[in-house]
């Protein structure tokens, strides 16, 4: 039960500082909250009224009061510790809402203040900050939680800076949950690097078969041989030395160690030599890694590639028909390149582009 | 446990793994969580660091009461979670009907009220060694310490790490490296990977007074 206590004029009920459980309320007399102002440092006075609690979010929070309640002229106050404050306010509810909005007010007060200071000395805007959270669910691997955060993206920030950039790593996060799965396949390229020099990714070899470089490759990592040498090949790809990466895609294949890296190493060459700009060499290679394979994992993307190579060349006609083979495919599962074809048979049947 | 049968309309259920919302997002919405856990963890460089695993009947996201501030962290389920969402629309037909939830919301306010108010106070220590200094003390008055105590004397350990205490003085990680450093190196402090611990809470206590503008 709440106990009455009686104050006489210029008393203290509590000190700045102290630590205690008790809760008050005042009954009659008057009562007034001094403190320092955390902004300004001004000392400030807040006069309580009748009926009104104090003392509430120290005790209820545990921590040190923070400000001297003093007494002006003789009062009484009725005294709770929490559990007596607790079974009171639950049978008042309206006395809990009344506070709710006071100390939602006080917290977006403090927010905004504390915002206001940080607004100097750290400045990670919100959208940046979303992308970038975005990008480690994608480079870890966690593409259904890259697919949320980049979709999000695009709901708030849909002309944003990043925009173009995210909607590509939906594609891959999308592409990536379907083909590999959660937790899975080789670590997507996060194309920062290329980012940052202004390449030109829509139309170049942004890739899930990418990887991250080996400096950022967890430790720890058992890889066979085989996949050792071909993420090594993969982070020359992906910092664009295209001739090294090629040479060690072909030792992979020559060496045909482990058939699942033979596989992807022999697509990867077709895609390093598209880069180098020998198109013909790449419809080669293709044309023939399609023969030997036609169920290669990497079937759709070489047919893409195979398309893009004709575009190159000025063959529209035959770069089309690889599109609609692709669009014609039952492939669900890989629709970042089911885009990519679209795009590039929209572009060529419209006469904008080869 | 309230009777929250009239609320079903406002239930979601997540399967583990889905986010339930990313830092940096917009958010409106705060959840009261009914069955399984979630995690609470934050984005730091190439990592996610866990914060904190909620279980029923905690709430979260409660800051979504700041119109249009950004989530502070992510909510990931665990388990398959079932949440109550709540936004400012619905919010107090829920809180009048359910007095627990309103109480737990209510403490859940002075904490946060409190930790900005401490955090401010850091932010506005000038002296970059009374900042993080700061930071220890406001740890330790939060009874974050998790060991220390008449025994040890003055020492303290604290769970925290070095982007932690970049976080909360607002400061790059490198400036808190130095520092920190510099600390041990007058050994004020020992840095471990999980853990600092300060060898006189009381010598940092004066020497955060003797640098705040009085």
């Amino acid at each position: 039960m709440p106990k009455v206590g009686s104050y006489r004029a210029n008393s203290v009920i509590y000190f700045q500082g102290d630590v205690s459980d008790k809760v008050f309320i005042l009954q009659s007399g008057k009562v007034s909250l001094n403190y320092a102002d955390i902004e300004t440092g001004k000392e400030t006075r807040e006069v309580i009224q009748t009926g009104e609690f104090f003392g509430v979010k120290s005790a209820l929070g545990k921590y040190p009061r923070e400000e001297n309640a003093l007494v002006l002229s003789d009062a009484q106050v009725l005294v709770f510790n929490v559990p007596e404050f607790e079974v009171f306010a639950q049978a008042n509810t309206r006395i809990i809402m009344k506070m709710l909005k006071v100390f939602s007010n006080q917290l977006r007060r403090v927010h905004k203040q504390v915002e206001n200071l940080l607004e100097k000395s750290e400045a990670q805007s919100p959208e940046y900050g979303l992308f970038k959270a975005g990008e480690y669910y994608l480079k870890s691997r966690q593409y259904s939680q890259g697919k949320y955060v980049f979709s999000r993206y695009l709901t708030y920030y849909p002309a944003g800076k990043l925009a173009e950039q995210a909607s590509r790593y939906l594609e891959m996060a999308e592409a990536g949950s379907v083909k590999y799965g959660d937790g899975r396949g080789p670590a997507p390229l996060v194309a920062e690097a290329s980012a940052r020099t202004g390449r030109a990714t829509a139309e170049s070899a942004e890739e899930l078969v990418a990887s991250v470089p080996p400096a950022q490759r967890a430790p720890g990592d058992t890889l066979s041989g085989a996949a050792k040498d071909y993420y090594d090949a993969v982070s020359l790809f992906s910092s664009e030395r295209y001739k090294e990466a090629l040479a060690g895609f072909k030792r992979i294949v020559e060496a045909n160690e482990d058939p699942e890296y033979t596989m992807k190493a022999l697509y990867d060459m077709g895609r390093c030599l598209y880069m180098l700009q020998q198109y013909d060499l790449t419809i080669k290679h293709f044309t023939q890694l399609v023969q030997t394979y036609p169920k290669h994992p990497d079937l759709i993307d070489t047919l893409y590639w195979l398309g893009q190579s004709y575009e190159r060349k000025g063959d529209a006609e035959r770069a089309k028909g690889f599109y609609k083979k692709i669009l014609s495919m039952e492939n669900d599962e890989d629709a970042s390149t089911r885009i990519k074809a679209t795009r590039s048979l929209r572009q060529l049947e419209g006469g904008k582009h080869g | 446990m309230a009777d929250l049968a009239a609320f079903t309309r406002f239930a979601r259920t997540y399967q583990p793994g889905e986010l339930i919302f990313a830092e940096y997002e917009p958010g409106d919405s705060f959840y009261l969580i009914q069955g399984g856990r979630v995690k609470i963890s934050k984005i730091v460089g190439e990592l996610e660091k866990t914060i904190d695993i909620l279980q029923p009947p905690e709430i979260f996201g409660e800051m979504a009461i700041l119109e249009g501030a950004p989530r502070s962290a992510t909510a990931q389920a665990i388990d398959t979670v079932k949440v109550l969402e709540f936004n400012r629309a619905n919010f107090e037909v829920l809180m009048m009907g359910n007095p627990q939830i309103a109480l737990r919301l209510l403490k859940l306010f002075t904490k946060r009220i409190w930790d900005q108010k401490r955090r401010f106070m850091i932010l506005t220590l000038d002296d970059p060694q009374a900042r993080i200094a700061d930071v220890f003390l406001m740890l330790y008055e939060t009874n974050a310490a998790v060991s220390g105590g008449e025994q040890d004397g003055e020492k303290r350990e604290f769970k925290v790490t070095m982007e932690d205490v970049s976080h909360w003085a607002g400061m790059s990680d490198t400036e808190v490296q130095t520092i920190l450093n510099h600390f041990a190196n007058q050994r004020r402090l020992e840095v471990y990977p999980d853990r600092i611990v300060v060898k006189n809470i009381n010598d940092f206590i004066r020497f955060v007074n003797s640098r705040r503008k009085k």
